[in-house]
């Protein structure tokens, strides 16, 4: 009951997967590929030519075989030894250039993955805020691991492929010439086996991706019920899970039977097939030696030459389904690869003005700004806003008014559809990109930090500041203190396998990181939203002192924290709909108060521990309407 | 390129340890036995069949042209026709029996380790992290289904092979063979010694990979910090070095099979020659047949090729192993609130009583609870509160059961709770948490998820009494809407209303209720402030309480701090007493003008 949903849809991904596999030719994709294997000729060239070599010690071997039965056992009309130094020496040069070919396939494949994968990590890095919105990291982690990885199975191939192909021809002559209608009986079976193989891989590729997609079915049964372990626990839901666990490996066994049968039908076959030219050997080239027509020794070549030529075969058939898989994963790599950043350097940059002692700078001006993330209704309409040097402003408005926007637009992280943005004079879109963001530090909602050390985080902006910079960073965000305690101080690794810090901590770390290039705007956008409430002080007084003499955004829902901004703008409907200190708004704006009292009264009273102190330093500013509300609520 | 298996150190199986694994998986595939016996015999005729090309070529050129007699030759011929004809069935049947056997256990494998993970206690959840329990019925298993897909098959005819053909040259000729098999020693070491270098490479190659991906997934998942700062120079450059040490380590594991492929050929070739050389001449002494050379030129091929795809296949077999090992330790692991022999059901309704109940988390010596008593009446209403850690929301665990305590008892209508019947714990006693998780499925089926047995006409009732009834009909899909991964369609507030109609469902005689301390939005909050007066009617009913103003509603205030029962009674009780609770209150006031 639980599945059919899911299960369909999983069916509808299926199909499109096989669509757009048959949907190879698409030139894009065989471009690109093309292009890789262009730029990596020479070492192929060198991979197929070694593979000759291979080729050729490999098909004197049964010719080799051949002279020693014939002329030194049978005959004995020349030296064995002869015969046999010769086969230890094409031994020899199949074995070296066996060697010689692996290395240069893989050399030019590996290269030819890894250099795709770093051109398309670089184009990425460059790629606009608004792609990475609407890209899922899963989906460019799949181009990156598994699409490269299928180029790179083909590319390897290459040289394999073609000096196998040179075989099967070398061998196709020599029998011929010994006996046209014997390797004809012989060889004759065998572009069958090319056939099967390729038909082969063709039926078994969509059950192995069946398998996959119910395999991950059964993974996220399994995942769900272990997060969700309370829930299953708390209403004694496990035979409800343990049923649609059953379902899902019924499915996965089910999907593994139907490969199976694909391979019980084809494998056989692939091998037989082989074993009637074999067949043909011994019975009609046995009549031919009684004849006279053919020697024992020829008689065992043609038998080892069947035999020799089974692998190359079933590897040239596998080829063509490689290619075009690697090209559909080309065309999806193309489709990263193509697309080009939105937000890009001006063609004629003009330069921030240079800072001078005694000149604040950092003065912001919004005029008539508009900006939709591309959609039909405008986020932002007619925003006009100007912010002094040094100024701090507290952006206030309900959820999606538009103050995050405001604060993405000022480093161009998008670009306004209408209107303009200057810092000290100079349109935001004219100065060089690098420069605006040094001159921009931003904190986000939600605090990314790297897995990295605690100093190389808070000199992320300046990674050569020295360590009295990131210390000076870190006391005016107020992380010194805490970080100095932890037990390898400022080389602490932070991350996944590293110390895991509270909210509030990472929220000052990255503070840290915003303060250390000394940028003309600080922009602290939600910077105390994750905060523990009882903890929110503690960053509060940090941001005081960090707010003096700086232009400073503020976006922040909290009364205590709005009130460190020197002025409070409204924003209503994507503009400014009132503006003035927190306690003249909160005086006059009855707007003003119904948005703080709706971002309040999601917050409680914590009981956060005995005693008066942090809870009594909570909300010290004071928001009346929220009490009310509160205190209504009590009676 | 070879098997894309590896063992680390720390997983590689001790001895015994494999003799074990081995005995328990033999046990595990009883019910298939006789299915296993028949691939036996089938794997057994299928390897044969390979013997018998050459065994006829040998025939046919010994009997049929040495002799010059064609009726010798026919013979080989329909003899040859014969085997091919039961090589092709004995090789389709193969495959078919090892799926059905090796799926077949996998699948049992599957149910029994999930079955037996969703019997643990919620102590064991707590200890381990999800992802190595998810990963247990992902990774491992599919370790076991590669294995079983691909190489189960291959090691054990190549082994056969191997055995097989040695014994079959020693027969046609000891002298000949024992010159053959010169070569082979020298092979087997080779491959050890590649085995063991391209275990270690891989294992290189797999950790690289492991840092190249997640580079790129920091580098991805941090774009905006980066562009926001100007480093997308340096993360490239960052992500360009940890490319070239991934390619560094691939080919590192290349060079490894550059030495070893040749040394094999070579080694196949050296013997080829050796055999036409030796044998050439013991053909001129009238020692052997023309045929046994070429029989022994043809079987060559059988030696080499195997020994090499066993080396190359044992990866993947210890890796298999050590995935077993994991899996049936996991199996071992015993519940640690087993349901007694003699359980009784529990009772409709009835007081809770704790008496001297102290608890600690298994692994830590600090006790969170110590010496807990309590008495809550039938039809109460208590909010639990405290400080953060202070045991508060411990307490209300321990009271549904969710861990035993390690000293006292806790008792429900006078039965002991590790007297009762898992069944009838979970129908008296409902814990909603403070987040509502919803399972991939639809709305109706993730509220009928706290009983299964319900009909849809009494999910819509326990939506209609959790008072939401109405908020759920009204979507385009009503009750059918599928919540998708997470519920990421459905609010917070929602989710927590489907939470409150699971509870609604059960209909039990107790309500543990965890208050969210995170916020909703304004206007399901107050559906969810409704539909918890609805639920909360006539019911025993634990609070952990985050909000004052919610222990303030309360009948009785319990206050937990430092693990023990700090102070007990009614709201206005507890501010005559003027402790901590007045306290709280007050500054809680006082920061309220």
């Amino acid at each position: 009951m639980f599945r059919n949903g899911r299960r369909s849809a999983s069916k509808v991904a299926l199909a499109l997967g096989r669509k757009r596999v048959t949907e190879t030719a698409t030139k894009a994709g065989w471009g690109l590929l093309r292009g890789a294997i262009r730029s990596q000729w020479k070492g192929l060239a060198a991979g197929v030519s070694v593979g000759l070599l291979w080729s050729a010690g490999k098909v004197a071997g049964p010719l080799l075989v051949q002279q020693a039965i014939d002329k030194g056992i049978v005959e004995q009309s020349s030296s064995l030894m002869l015969w046999v130094v010769l086969l230890l020496l094409a031994g020899l040069i199949a074995a070296v250039f066996t060697g010689a070919r692996r290395w240069f396939a893989f050399r030019e494949a590996r290269w030819v993955e890894t250099s795709m994968r770093d051109q398309l990590f670089a184009h990425l890095q460059g790629l606009h805020f608004a792609f990475h919105d609407e890209t899922q990291t899963g989906q460019l982690m799949s181009r990156a691991s598994s699409d490269l990885q299928q180029v790179q199975a083909f590319v390897v191939m290459i040289p394999m492929t073609l000096s196998n192909l040179a075989t099967v021809v070398a061998v196709a002559v020599i029998l011929f010439r010994l006996d046209p209608v014997l390797a004809l009986m012989a060889l004759g079976p065998l572009p069958f086996v090319n056939l099967l193989a390729r038909r082969f891989s063709t039926k078994l590729f969509p059950e192995v991706m069946t398998i996959q997609a119910e395999s991950a079915e059964l993974a996220s049964v399994v995942e769900e019920t272990v997060s969700g372990i309370r829930v299953v626990k708390g209403f004694g839901a496990e035979v409800v899970q343990s049923s649609r666990l059953r379902a899902e490996a019924d499915d996965v066994y089910a999907a593994s039977i139907r490969a199976a049968a694909v391979r019980a039908w084809y494998l056989p076959l692939i091998d037989v097939l082989p074993l009637i030219g074999l067949i043909a050997v011994l019975g009609y080239g046995g009549q031919q030696v009684l004849n006279g027509e053919l020697t024992v020794g020829e008689l065992v070549a043609f038998n080892s030459f069947v035999t020799l030529l089974i692998w190359p075969l079933r590897n040239i058939g596998q080829l063509v389904a490689l290619g075009q898989r690697a090209a559909a994963s080309c065309q999806r790599v193309h489709e990263v690869l193509s697309t080009d950043p939105l937000v890009k350097d001006p063609v004629v940059p003009v330069r921030l003005p240079a800072r001078r002692p005694g000149h604040p700078v950092g003065e912001l001006r919004f005029d008539d700004v508009r900006f939709s993330y591309g959609r039909l209704e405008a986020v932002l309409d007619g925003f006009t806003l100007r912010v002094e040097a040094g100024e701090s402003v507290a952006l206030v408005g309900a959820t999606g008014s538009g103050k995050t926007t405001i604060a993405r637009l000022i480093p161009r992280f998008y670009d306004v559809e209408g209107g303009a943005i200057h810092l000290d004079g100079v349109d935001v879109r004219q100065s060089p990109l690098h420069d605006l963001r040094r001159a921009v530090g931003i904190v986000f909602e939600d605090t990314f930090l790297f897995n990295d050390t605690i100093a190389a985080n808070i000199a992320f902006a300046d990674p050569d500041a020295p360590q009295s910079a990131i210390e000076d960073a870190a006391r005016l965000a107020g992380a010194h203190d805490f970080v100095v305690t932890l037990p390898d101080g400022y080389e602490t690794v932070l991350g996944e396998r590293g110390y895991s810090l509270s909210g509030g901590q990472r929220q000052r770390i990255a503070i840290a990181r915003a303060l250390v290039a000394d940028p003309r705007v600080l922009i602290l956008d939600d910077a105390t939203s994750a905060v523990d409430p009882t903890k929110e002080h503690e960053i509060r007084d940090a941001l005081a002192t960090v707010m003096g003499g700086r232009t400073t955004i503020v976006i922040a829902h909290r009364p205590a924290t709005i009130a460190l901004a020197d002025r409070v703008v409204l924003i209503q409907d994507g503009r400014v709909a009132a503006e003035g200190t927190h306690d003249a708004l909160l005086a006059e704006s009855e707007a003003y108060r119904q948005v703080l009292a709706a971002g309040e009264r999601t917050r409680w009273a914590v009981v956060a521990g005995a005693g008066p102190g942090p809870a009594a330093d909570d909300d010290a500013a004071g928001a009346q309407p929220v009490e009310t509300s509160a205190a209504e609520e009590v009676r | 390129m070879w098997g894309g298996a590896a063992v680390s150190a720390e997983d590689r199986l001790q001895r015994g340890e494999g003799k074990a694994i081995a005995g328990r998986t033999f046990a595990m595939l009883r019910p298939y036995r006789r299915q296993a016996l028949v691939a036996a015999v089938v794997i057994t005729i299928s390897t044969l069949t390979v013997l018998a090309g050459p065994l006829l070529l040998r025939y046919g050129i010994d009997h049929g042209i040495g002799e010059q007699d064609r009726g010798a030759l026919s013979a080989a011929v329909a003899a040859y026709i014969v085997v091919a004809v039961i090589a092709a069935f004995a090789s389709h049947l193969q495959i078919r029996l090892v799926a059905r056997v090796g799926e077949g256990f996998l699948r049992d494998l599957r149910v029994r380790v999930f079955d037996h993970l969703q019997s643990l206690s919620m102590a064991f959840f707590d200890r381990e992290k999800a992802g190595v329990l998810v990963s247990r019925m992902t990774a491992d298993i599919d370790a076991m289904g590669e294995l079983i897909q691909f190489g189960l098959l291959m090691f054990v005819m190549n082994g056969l092979l191997v055995v097989l053909t040695a014994a079959l040259l020693l027969k046609l000729s000891p002298l000949l063979a024992v010159m053959c098999l010169v070569a082979l020693p020298l092979v087997v070491v080779a491959s050890v010694r590649f085995q063991r270098q391209s275990n270690r490479a891989y294992l290189t190659v797999r950790d690289r990979v492991g840092h190249n991906l997640s580079t790129m997934q920091e580098g991805i998942s941090g774009v905006r910090v980066i562009q926001a700062f100007g480093r997308e120079g340096e993360q490239t450059d960052r992500f360009r070095r940890s490319s070239r040490d991934l390619y560094d380590a691939h080919m590192d594991s290349v060079r490894i099979s550059v030495w070893y492929f040749p040394v094999v050929e070579f080694a196949g070739a050296a013997t080829t020659a050796t055999v036409v050389g030796v044998g050439g001449w013991m053909v001129h002494q009238g020692t052997i047949s023309l045929g046994t050379v070429a029989a022994f030129v043809l079987l060559l091929a059988n030696l080499f090729e195997p020994v090499q795809q066993l080396s190359q296949l044992f990866n993947t077999v210890q890796a298999a192993a050590a995935s077993l090992k994991k899996l049936y330790t996991l199996l071992d692991t015993e519940t640690e609130l087993p349901e007694r022999p003699r359980a009784v059901d529990l009772p409709a309704s009835g007081a809770i009583e704790v008496r001297g109940v102290s608890f600690g988390y298994s692994g830590s010596d600090l006790p969170v609870l110590a010496d807990v008593e309590l008495t809550i009446a039938a039809g109460e209403r208590i909010a639990f509160v405290g400080p953060t850690g202070a045991g508060k929301s411990t307490l209300a665990k321990l009271v549904a059961r969710l861990y035993d305590p390690t000293a006292g008892s806790i008792s429900f209508a006078g039965v002991d709770l590790r007297d009762a019947t898992n069944q009838s714990l979970r129908e008296r006693i409902v814990v909603v948490p403070q987040e509502g998780f919803l399972f991939d499925g639809t709305l109706m089926e993730n509220v009928r998820i706290a009983r299964s047995d319900a009909s849809d006409a009494e999910v819509e009732q326990a939506l209609r009494d959790a008072g939401v009834w109405e908020r759920f009909a009204a979507l385009p899909d009503g009750l059918a809407t599928e919540v998708r991964e997470r519920g990421s369609r459905l609010s917070a507030g929602e989710r927590q209303l489907v939470s409150l109609a699971r509870a609604a469902l059960v209909d039990p005689a107790v309500l543990v209720l965890d208050e969210a301390t995170s916020s909703l939005d304004p206007g399901t909050e107050a559906l969810v402030e409704k539909a918890l007066d609805h639920l909360v009617e006539g019911r025993t009913v634990i609070v952990i309480a985050h909000r004052l103003t919610t222990a303030a509603r309360a009948d009785r205030v319990a206050v937990v701090a430092d693990g023990r029962l700090a102070e007990l009674g009614t709201h206005a009780e507890l501010l005559e007493l003027g402790g901590r609770y007045a306290a709280l209150y007050e500054s809680w006031i006082g920061s309220t003008p």
